[in-house]
Parts: structure tokens; C-alpha cells; sequence
């Protein structure tokens, strides 16, 4: 082949491109459009000029949006915002590129973002992970807290500020994390999975940033920083200043604190409280149980007041007073018994008159029986002439044989009595006398 | 002695402050026996200390995680002030551990 077998045109480039932007840029359609998409790759240059592009799941278009025109902007370009661009398809020669020369940017209706919360909301629900039973207590006093966040966003210093203020003591860790932008999702997954190693001893964590637009918290709406927050083995407190709308991560989290200084204030008690009532409450045990051994002293002290325990000597004299009280009782017993009984005796004057009575018939049978017995005496048989004779010594001489002539036997008749010496002693014998002797 | 310690769980600081909470109530409501009030009472005793060593256990140290040459995440001490909360470090802390 050479060159004459060629028929057709030969374009220069330059002839080509700008054949492409005539076309392009001559089509009515590409003419005041609007395209929507997400921010990526922005860029601020320092004449005023700003350039990013736009993307979406399947393709990306470079936009250019210069200083006249966007002036008038209302609110901040920012990295992985949606927008709604208006604008005209230009060709930049130099480069061979097109792009959207952009004269105007909305927000793109929050309802696509929403949308899509929405439906991983629903796909997570319908796994069950925001069911409150799965919700962990956050710990009432972590050995040490972790932060998930930037390192230097306002959020790690109100953390850090409101833990120190309420714990001065407290230990912490933190695990810086890109909070925004496309990167940021996964960057606060991972360090919320960092803090979870076993070896950092972390109790809790606070994974969050402070507050901003609805686009700035979203990454606390995507699946990666939610499936970190569920799958954390340490309780985790989301974190995320806003005002409306609450990111998943709250649905997800153990606990949804509306702000970092909150969530400090969550995960951190008071440590001058804490003494305060550890000392409280020793103190009323103490007082509780020395008001108890107070009280049960008292009750001894009552007891030991008794007289019986003051005076021992007092249970004797309490005997002993019943010892008297006794022997009243049975003197008086025994009183009565004898006033009773003399009574009774008093009211034997009959018996006693009968008694004398008796006496004197007695003592009249007495009398006569004495002259029953009178007339039987010797002085009776005396007086009717009798005599009687005793010896020497006054024994009554009943026979002769012991009386000898010229003895002394006295002589006793009625009314007196005789001296006599014996003369004769004869002793009667039958038939006859016989003399013994002759004085 | 030490293993037989360590191997019985010790309870939280919140379970031991309850209890101490518990224990107030009952030497107070003055139901229990002598011998059971001084018991329990020198239970408590031992829980508030329990809880006081607790609470001053932990020693003020903040750090931060990073990326160390090696790829492997180290701590790094730092000093922060504490009326403010900002982190007072010469290194840059702009990075994420990504």
C-alpha cells in the first residue's frame, strides 16, 4: 500500500477535534443539560476555578465549574456529594477531553441518598441487627475508652475534654479514622475493628464525628461502618452530631448519643461522684451499724438497769422479803388457826361448867366413898375401942413372939396414944395360954 | 491463693457499688442479727475498698493508634490539654490507618 491508495480524508488532529466539539457542542441536547452524579476528585483551584468530576455506578464525566459561575454557589462543593449540574458538553482541544462546563449545581434531591439509607436500613432490620435484645449495657466504668474518629476534628477534642473533666484518670485510645469523603466508610470500619483487639483492654468505643450537612454524616449511613458496628465485641456508642435525621449507626450501635460530648458523658462517669458515694455509703453502713450496736447496748443498758442486776443483793432481799411475806402469811395463818381455835375454846364454857359439874359430883362420891373408907381405917376401929400396938420402932405388933418383957411398945387408941413397958408376954396357944416370959 | 483469686470472677465496680448500696439498706432497715450485721458490714467494708481501688486503677494515658513501618498498627503516647481536649502532638495527624 502507499499513500495514493489512500482515498479518503486525512484529518489532522487538530482538524478531528475540532470537528468532535462542532458536533458535540453543536447538538442542542448537550446544550443546557442537566446531569446528575456524585463529586469525586475535587479540586479548588486557587484562581477561583473549579474542577471535580462526576460519577456514578457505571460511568464518569469531568466537569469544569469557572469562577463567574459559581459565585453564586449557596452551599460547599464537597467529595462524594450528589449534585444536580447544569450545564453544556465542551471539548478541550488541548487535552482531547470533554467535559460539562457546568453554569449551575444543585443539591440533588436528599431523596436518592435517603432512598438508599432506606433500603440498607430495611435489609439490615430484616436481619434483626437493630433489634433492641442485641443492644449491649454500656459499661458502667471502662478500664479504657476507645475513639474511633478523626484525630483532629472537633469531635476527638469535646471526647477527650468531657472524659477528662469527669475522670481525670481515665485511659484512652484512639483510632484515627478519615470521616468523610469516599474513603471515609472504610476508614472508620477499620478502626473501629482496630480497637477491638484484645490486647488494647478497651471497654468502649465512641465512633463518631461532630455534626455537619446530611452528605458529611454519610458515611455513618454506609453498610461497611454499620457491619463495623455490629460486629464489634466491644460496645460501641455512635457518635454523630446531628440535628434531624439519625445516621444507621445509631440503629446499629449499642447506644446513640446525639453528640461526641454526650457520648464522652455516656461512656465516662464521674470519678469524684463515684468516691463520693462509695464514701456515702460506707458511712451509712458504718452509722447503720454502730446505730444497731447503739441501739442493742441501749437494750443491755436497760436490762443491766434492772434493780435485780444494779443490786444482787436485792434478789436476796427480794427472796428474803418474800421469805417474810411468807412467814406473815403463816403467822397469820397460824394466828387465826389459834384465834380460831380459841374461839372454839371460848366457846367451851359449857364444857367446863359440865367439867366442874362432873368435879363436883366426883369429888361428893369421893367424899363419900373417903367415909366408906374412913370407917375402914384403923383410927374408925380405934374409936369404936380398939387399940394398936406397935413396937419400938412404930411397927404395928401383930404376934407375941417378937416381943419380949419389959420392951417398949407404944400404944395407940382413938383419941391418943400410950408409952408402955411390957410386963407379961403370953402367947395364946389352943386350949389354953402359955407364958413365955415375965418381965 | 493468687490463682483461686483471680480464677473467682471479681464483680464490676457497678455490681460491688450496688451491693454496697444493698448492704447500707439492710444494716439500716436494722433487720438483720448482730453477729449478721458486723458480717455483712465488713463485707461492705471490703467492697468500698474494692470500689476505691477501682477507681484508681487507671493511670491518665492517651494514645493513638498508627501505621508503623512494617505495616503493623502501633500506639503512640500523647500529651493532650485537658481544658480543651486537643491533642498536643508534633507528628502529623492527619492519617487514618488505612
Amino acid at each position: 500500500m502507499n499513500d495514493n491508495s489512500i482515498q479518503q480524508k486525512v484529518y489532522t488532529v487538530a482538524e478531528l477535534t475540532r470537528s468532535i466539539k462542532r458536533t458535540l457542542e453543536g447538538r442542542a441536547e448537550f446544550n443546557n443539560l442537566w446531569v446528575k452524579g456524585e463529586i469525586f476528585n475535587l479540586t479548588v483551584h486557587s484562581s477561583g476555578h473549579i474542577y471535580f468530576s462526576l460519577r456514578d455506578n457505571d460511568a464518569v464525566i469531568s466537569a469544569v465549574f469557572f469562577r463567574h459561575a459559581n459565585r453564586n454557589l449557596t452551599f460547599k462543593l464537597k467529595e462524594g456529594m450528589n449534585i444536580l449540574a447544569l450545564g453544556s458538553i465542551t471539548v478541550y482541544e488541548k487535552r482531547g477531553s470533554y467535559q460539562i462546563n457546568v453554569s449551575m449545581v444543585k443539591q440533588e434531591g436528599l431523596g436518592e441518598l435517603q432512598k438508599r439509607i432506606e433500603m440498607l436500613k430495611q435489609k439490615l432490620a430484616a436481619e434483626g441487627v437493630f433489634s433492641p435484645e442485641r443492644k449491649r449495657p454500656i459499661p458502667f466504668l471502662p478500664r479504657r475508652l476507645g475513639i474511633a474518629t478523626s484525630p483532629t476534628g472537633a469531635a476527638v477534642q469535646d471526647i477527650i475534654k468531657v472524659a477528662l473533666r469527669r475522670y481525670p484518670t481515665i485511659e484512652i485510645i484512639i483510632a484515627p479514622a478519615v470521616v468523610q469523603g469516599v474513603d471515609a466508610p472504610v476508614s472508620i470500619a477499620r478502626a473501629i475493628e482496630e480497637l477491638n483487639r484484645p490486647e488494647y483492654r478497651i471497654d468502649c468505643i465512641i465512633a463518631g464525628r461532630g455534626g455537619g450537612s446530611f452528605e458529611d454524616l454519610m458515611p455513618f449511613n454506609e453498610e461497611p461502618v454499620v457491619r463495623a458496628v455490629l460486629a464489634s465485641r466491644v460496645p460501641v456508642i455512635s457518635a454523630v452530631g446531628h440535628q434531624i435525621d439519625h445516621p444507621l449507626s445509631d440503629d446499629a450501635a449499642d447506644y446513640a448519643a446525639p453528640t461526641p460530648s454526650a457520648a464522652a458523658e455516656i461512656a465516662v462517669p464521674v470519678k469524684s461522684e463515684l468516691v463520693e458515694e462509695i464514701e456515702y455509703l460506707s458511712i451509712r453502713a458504718s452509722s447503720a451499724l454502730a446505730s444497731r450496736l447503739s441501739g442493742l447496748g441501749e437494750r443491755l443498758d436497760a436490762i443491766a438497769a434492772l434493780r435485780c442486776f444494779r443490786n444482787p443483793r436485792e434478789i436476796v432481799a427480794m427472796r428474803e422479803l418474800s421469805l417474810v411475806d411468807l412467814e406473815q402469811r403463816m403467822t397469820m395463818a397460824l394466828k387465826e388457826g389459834i384465834s380460831a381455835g380459841r374461839q372454839r375454846l371460848l366457846s367451851l364454857p359449857d364444857l367446863y361448867r359440865l367439867w366442874k359439874t362432873e368435879a363436883r359430883s366426883r369429888r361428893s362420891r369421893l367424899e363419900l366413898a373417903r367415909g366408906a373408907v374412913d370407917k375402914l381405917s384403923p383410927k374408925g376401929v380405934l374409936r369404936r375401942g380398939y387399940s394398936l400396938v406397935t413396937d419400938a420402932r412404930g411397927r404395928v405388933i401383930k404376934t407375941v413372939k417378937t416381943i419380949k418383957s419389959g420392951e417398949s411398945i407404944g400404944v395407940m387408941v382413938a383419941d391418943g396414944s400410950m408409952g408402955c413397958t411390957v410386963n407379961t408376954v403370953q402367947r395364946e396357944v389352943r386350949g389354953g395360954k402359955e407364958i413365955i416370959g415375965k418381965g | 491463693m493468687e490463682k483461686k483469686s483471680s480464677a473467682k470472677a471479681k464483680p464490676s465496680f457497678e455490681k460491688a457499688l450496688e451491693e454496697l448500696e444493698k448492704i447500707a439498706e439492710r444494716l439500716e432497715d436494722g433487720s438483720l442479727g448482730l453477729e449478721e450485721s458486723i458480717a455483712e458490714f465488713e463485707r461492705g467494708t471490703r467492697l468500698a475498698r474494692y470500689c476505691r481501688e477501682k477507681l484508681d486503677e487507671a493511670e491518665r494515658r492517651i494514645e493513638i493508634l498508627q501505621k508503623g513501618e512494617n505495616g503493623s498498627v502501633e500506639k503512640r503516647a500523647v500529651r493532650v490539654k485537658p481544658d480543651t481536649g486537643e491533642i498536643d502532638d508534633d507528628d502529623d495527624m492527619q492519617g487514618s490507618l488505612l
